[in-house]
């Protein structure tokens, strides 16, 4: 510029000649932006509403019952299987129970035959129900 | 194998509960009738008997007329640890071909 300045050339001679650069709107301005709040008062009403989630409850509800009637029967059926087999293995544990008494009480007459007024097998309780004898030597022999 | 009874395990004796339930109530009641008056197993033995016959000649004979079937519903509660649900299709071929 002080060439140009003092030598009389073309171009500028300050920078006030520049052309100015801006960064600016577009001509006509930006478009308006909206702010403002646009809750709609349309769609279903609070009856709709109520009567289409009570509907899609009592729905629910219905197949929770529904549910519980299968597992209901589930269950019974178990519990009367169960209730069907029960006899054959308690009469089955019953004959070995009994065998295995015998021997018990063979040995007891063996070993207590020095012992005057011992009555074999005698039960120790006085109620007359049925006890099993606790010497723990009668249960089956899993090993 | 089709004249063998089958041993008696869980998974057997659970397939064959209905028909045992049928078949054989009069003796399993007669049985439980007995242990309820008295508990001593040595009052029932003639009851127990019959239960056990009634029940191996019915497992026998379930085995000879369908043992196809009846092999099958028993290795498949065998191997769901007895639970019924999971074996229908097992227990409907059954029934079909051993009718209670």
């Amino acid at each position: 510029m002080t060439e140009v300045t003092l030598r009389n050339q073309k171009g500028m001679t300050s920078v006030k000649e520049m052309p100015i650069l801006q960064d600016g709107p577009p001509p006509g301005g930006f478009p308006a932006v909206r702010y403002a709040r646009r809750i709609p008062n349309s769609g279903p009403g609070g009856a709709a509403v109520f009567l289409v989630s009570s509907l899609v409850i009592g729905f629910g509800f219905y197949q929770v019952g529904q549910g519980n009637i299968h597992r209901r029967a589930v269950r019974a059926e178990k519990i009367a299987a169960r209730q069907a087999i029960l006899p054959l293995i308690q009469a089955e544990e019953d004959a070995r129970f009994v065998k295995e008494l015998k021997k018990q009480l063979e040995e007891e007459k063996e070993v207590m035959a020095h012992v005057p007024g011992w009555k074999v097998g005698e039960n120790v309780y006085s109620s007359g129900r049925w006890m099993p004898p606790s010497t723990g030597k009668l249960t089956v022999d899993l090993s | 194998m089709g004249g063998d009874t089958p041993v008696t395990t869980s998974a057997v004796l659970m397939s064959a509960s209905k028909h045992i339930s049928t078949k054989c109530g009069e003796e399993n009641r007669a049985f439980l009738n007995c242990k309820r008056e008295d508990p001593n197993p040595e009052k029932c033995l003639a009851q127990g008997q019959k239960v056990t016959k009634c029940v191996v000649s019915l497992l026998r004979d379930l085995h000879e007329t369908c043992p196809k079937a009846m092999d099958a519903f028993t290795k498949c509660m065998d191997y769901y640890g007895n639970e019924f649900e999971l074996c229908r299709k097992e227990q409907a071929n059954f029934q079909k071909a051993c009718p209670i």
